[in-house]
């Protein structure tokens, strides 16, 4: 799979796009769609509130296109919108409610959807379940997406203090979690939301 | 996996799993999107609509029986029925359920027109968006001021 941050799109097509063209919209929205839901689905593992976070993205990438500058890949600034709409739902007392209320289910399900890999990246993906969604936001941003303590910090609207802490703490779980996979298996998520720094 | 797994390893595996992840389609196309918005969009109405006349009902009740309470007193007077002194006890505070959901629902239809405001104003701080999305702020805060005064006056009844 294309990775969302690497997505580029031909000028005609986003020209056309941004004209109002349905055709376009559309062809728009097959390219990216499937990389944004990618992300946010790592970010935000519940399969409904990712499948409205992916509709809200994409409302606001389409609302801006007149905003693309051009002067990064296409995907980067979906990427941007795409985060900063799952951090957004983060603050939400709602998803606080929903994580404390369905983290059992989100573990059931991220076991059943990792058929076919191999059992260590089985094992990480339980492990990056049982991370709180602030936490594992940070992991995944700055270990995988590339993003820098400073990015982060001002994503979340904190220090890179926060940002470091929080990274070495879900390393640090991380590799708790893989070391007893078995017994880990029957907690839930630490940490609150916005706790330390 | 009793081995140690150090910083290094362990980014390398979160890439591979990122790597290997199968692409995920999403549940609706462009034309669902669309279709799903509007549902949301209708959804929002409703409920704004259902918070505002929550707020109304609320504060012409209190009115109405601030009203009725003041013309008891005045007929009790009239009659010179000998007026019982008043008894100032510490009495627990009664809060509505119909008020609390009333300022709730407020407050959470609030804080999202700021979410909303922070992403418009991000894009175009001085846009038509920014404009209306601030207009509603304005009035949802003229119906929390209301129902919370209409609290206030209640509680000192």
């Amino acid at each position: 799979m294309q990775r969302l941050a690497e997505i580029e799109v031909p000028a005609d097509e986003l020209a056309a796009a941004r004209a109002g063209d349905p055709a376009a919209r559309s062809a728009l929205f097959t390219r990216v769609a499937p990389g944004t839901l990618a992300i946010i689905r790592r970010l935000v593992r519940h399969a409904a509130m990712a499948d409205d976070l992916l509709q809200d993205t994409l409302i606001a990438m389409f609302e801006h296109l007149g905003d693309f500058r051009g002067e990064a890949p296409f995907g980067v600034w979906v990427r941007s919108i795409a985060v900063s709409r799952c951090l957004m739902s983060f603050r939400s007392p709602w998803h606080r409610a929903r994580v404390a209320l369905e983290s059992w289910t989100e573990d059931t399900r991220a076991a059943t959807e990792s058929d076919g890999r191999t059992s260590d990246l089985i094992d990480l993906d339980r492990a990056l379940a049982k991370l709180s969604p602030v936490t594992r936001a940070v992991v995944w941003l700055y270990d995988v997406e590339g993003w820098s303590h400073d990015e982060i910090a001002q994503a979340f609207e904190r220090t890179p203090s926060f940002s470091k802490s929080q990274l070495a703490r879900g390393h640090a779980r991380l590799r708790t979690e893989l070391r007893a996979p078995m017994t880990a298996a029957l907690s839930i998520p630490i940490g609150s939301e916005f706790d330390g720094h | 996996m009793d081995t140690e797994v150090n910083d290094v390893e362990l980014v390398a595996r979160l890439r591979r799993l990122d790597a290997g992840s199968a692409e995920t389609a999403p549940g609706y196309d462009y034309q669902g999107m669309l279709s799903r918005r509007e549902a949301r969009e209708v959804r929002a109405r409703r409920r704004s609509v259902l918070a505002r006349s929550a707020a109304l009902g609320l504060v012409v009740a209190l009115v109405g029986a601030s009203i009725w309470r003041l013309d008891v007193d005045e007929r009790q007077i009239v009659r010179g029925d000998p007026a019982p002194a008043p008894v100032h006890e510490a009495e627990p505070r009664i809060v509505r359920a119909d008020t609390y959901l009333a300022v709730a629902a407020l407050e959470d239809h609030i804080a999202s027109i700021d979410d909303a405001l922070n992403v418009a104003r991000a894009y175009s701080p001085r846009g038509e968006e920014v404009a209306r999305l601030e207009r509603t702020r304005a009035e949802l805060l003229d119906s929390y001021a209301q129902v919370r005064y209409a609290e206030l006056v209640s509680a000192n009844f």
